[in-house]
């Protein structure tokens, strides 16, 4: 079997047990609306500078809702000892990957999908035409993030205090991404327009190249029984 | 604290800390020695009365 | 056996008092013999620290590279504890150099931190391989303690000129210009003793960085006889 077509048989068994019990979609999506509000007790949010620190807050929340996400990324097959038979079967580990990538991305798309409009709403903001470049840019920035983040969520799978040092790891590594998605969102509210941040956004992207063919090359060695 | 004050500190801070770090490093080094000679010994030993 | 481990203790004392011999030179021309800089005065002499403490850290992260990427390879215990040891001794340097560039900042721009490029992107590198000692020290079984830390190592690697990239464009893009004034590059119209000093003390540290990874590695490596012995004996 193709790499594409184990990774597509993986990633419907995931999304097909979320779309059954809907956990870690529903957790994910209610604390990245807590955190909105969170953030507009903990910070003076006037109309003035709402706009200005709109993609820093949304992006900390989408961090730290992404993470939650990681943490429950292995947990099914943890549980019902799946994980040994995934091994066990000669399946290309670069198509597990990509499918625990994927499922990541997926719940995190529909989280931004919604927590992005409910921001705009909750906070009063104007340029809802602006929204689909700032998604695409905020899908970018997931990609990147669900990348680094299954491959360390792998790696931190039998540490202790795991769901203490998976952020711990990832989060220094994250700061390419982090700063190019804002740093992108910021140009595109403040102009209107990404040419202000084209480097940027190509660092985005070459980020979530390299990483992503490193994580299908790298798998192999990352999971192992 | 003026320019020689820094100097000395920085230059301070470094030696210390390098310093310290070998020291530690010594002992981990004698402790481990000890331990890997006392089990080789008494390995020596074993084979010696089996032998 | 016995005699090759003596062989080798004394390659160590040679190299370590090599080391002592060059960082006493580096001192006397560091402090003594170059001359104060124009624009800096004395406190420029906390580069001749400084910089061979940021390369011999950039040397470690390379070897911890490397001693990854052959452990994945070859699955020799060696490699793993070459990568662990200079992950050790890059965290130590790493954590000099900011010091050294804290200490130097103050005098210089009169703050003890500044979020200037280098400053930030050694703390970030510090946070890194801070990360991979703590990944090593929380995973119990050995062999994924090393595979787990070896991804780490390389995935690692692979991000830092990312994370130059983005750290020096959020720093100068967009930026007021800064009042920061540039560093001279040694080979700028810098006085010759400068760059004795400089040469002296590069060389110093790398001595005593091998030195000191020597140690480090020997130790890691009695450690996993002592386990591999224990383990035999069932104590």
């Amino acid at each position: 079997m193709t790499l594409l077509r184990q990774t597509y048989l993986l990633l419907s068994k995931d999304l097909l047990l979320e779309l059954r019990r809907r956990d870690s979609l529903l957790t994910m999506f209610f604390f990245g609306t807590l955190l909105l509000f969170v953030f507009h007790f903990a910070f003076d949010l006037s109309p003035d500078r709402i706009a200005e620190l709109a993609p820093a807050l949304l992006w900390l929340a989408f961090l730290f809702t992404g993470t939650l996400g990681l943490a429950q990324l292995f947990q099914a097959e943890r549980d019902n000892h799946c994980l040994d038979a995934l091994l066990l079967s000669p399946l290309d580990r670069g198509a597990l990957f990509l499918a625990k990538t994927g499922f990541n991305f997926v719940l995190m798309f529909v989280v931004e999908l919604v927590v992005i409009p409910l921001f705009w709403i909750l906070f009063n903001l104007s340029a809802w035409n602006l929204l689909p470049q700032l998604f695409l840019v905020t899908l970018l920035g997931t990609v990147g993030f669900c990348t680094l983040g299954t491959i360390t969520a792998a790696i931190t799978l039998r540490a202790r205090a795991k769901e203490l040092l998976l952020p711990l790891v990832l989060f220094p590594l994250m700061i390419p991404v982090i700063l190019a998605t804002i740093r992108c969102m910021e140009s595109i509210m403040k102009t209107g327009g990404m040419t202000e941040a084209m480097p940027w956004l190509r660092l985005l992207i070459g980020f979530d190249v390299i990483f992503l063919t490193i994580g299908i090359l790298i798998f192999d060695w990352v999971i192992e029984s | 604290m003026g320019p020689w004050g820094f100097v000395s500190l920085a230059y301070g801070i470094v030696c210390a800390v390098i310093v310290l770090y070998w020291l530690l490093l010594k002992r981990r080094y004698r402790q481990a020695e000890a331990e890997l000679n006392r089990l080789k010994s008494s390995e020596a030993v074993n084979s010696h009365d089996k032998g | 056996m016995a005699q090759s481990t003596a062989a080798v203790k004394k390659r160590k004392g040679v190299l370590g008092g090599l080391a002592l011999l060059a960082i006493i030179a580096g001192l006397c021309w560091s402090l003594l013999i170059a001359p104060p800089d124009g624009y800096q005065g004395e406190v420029q002499r906390i580069m001749y620290l400084h910089l061979p403490s940021i390369l011999t850290a950039y040397l470690s992260y390379f070897l911890v590279f490397i001693g990854s990427g052959m452990y994945l390879w070859k699955r020799e215990k060696k490699d793993d504890l070459l990568a662990h040891a200079a992950a050790e001794l890059g965290v130590l340097f790493t954590a000099l150099t900011i010091v050294e560039g804290s200490i130097w900042g103050k005098p210089t721009w009169g703050v003890w931190w500044t979020w200037d490029a280098r400053l930030t992107l050694t703390a970030i590198l510090l946070l890194i391989y801070a990360g991979y000692l703590m990944l090593r020290s929380l995973i119990d079984d050995e062999q994924r303690a090393a595979s787990a830390a070896a991804i780490l190592g390389i995935i690692g690697f692979f991000d830092i000129p990312l994370i130059h990239m983005s750290v020096y464009w959020w720093r100068t893009l967009h930026q007021p210009p800064s009042i920061l004034r540039p560093d001279k590059k040694p080979w700028e119209n810098v006085h010759p003793d400068m760059l004795t000093a400089l040469a002296i003390s590069f060389v110093g540290f790398l001595l005593l960085y091998f030195y000191l990874l020597s140690l480090r590695y020997r130790v890691g490596e009695m450690r996993q006889e002592i386990k591999a012995l224990r383990l035999e004996r069932g104590v």
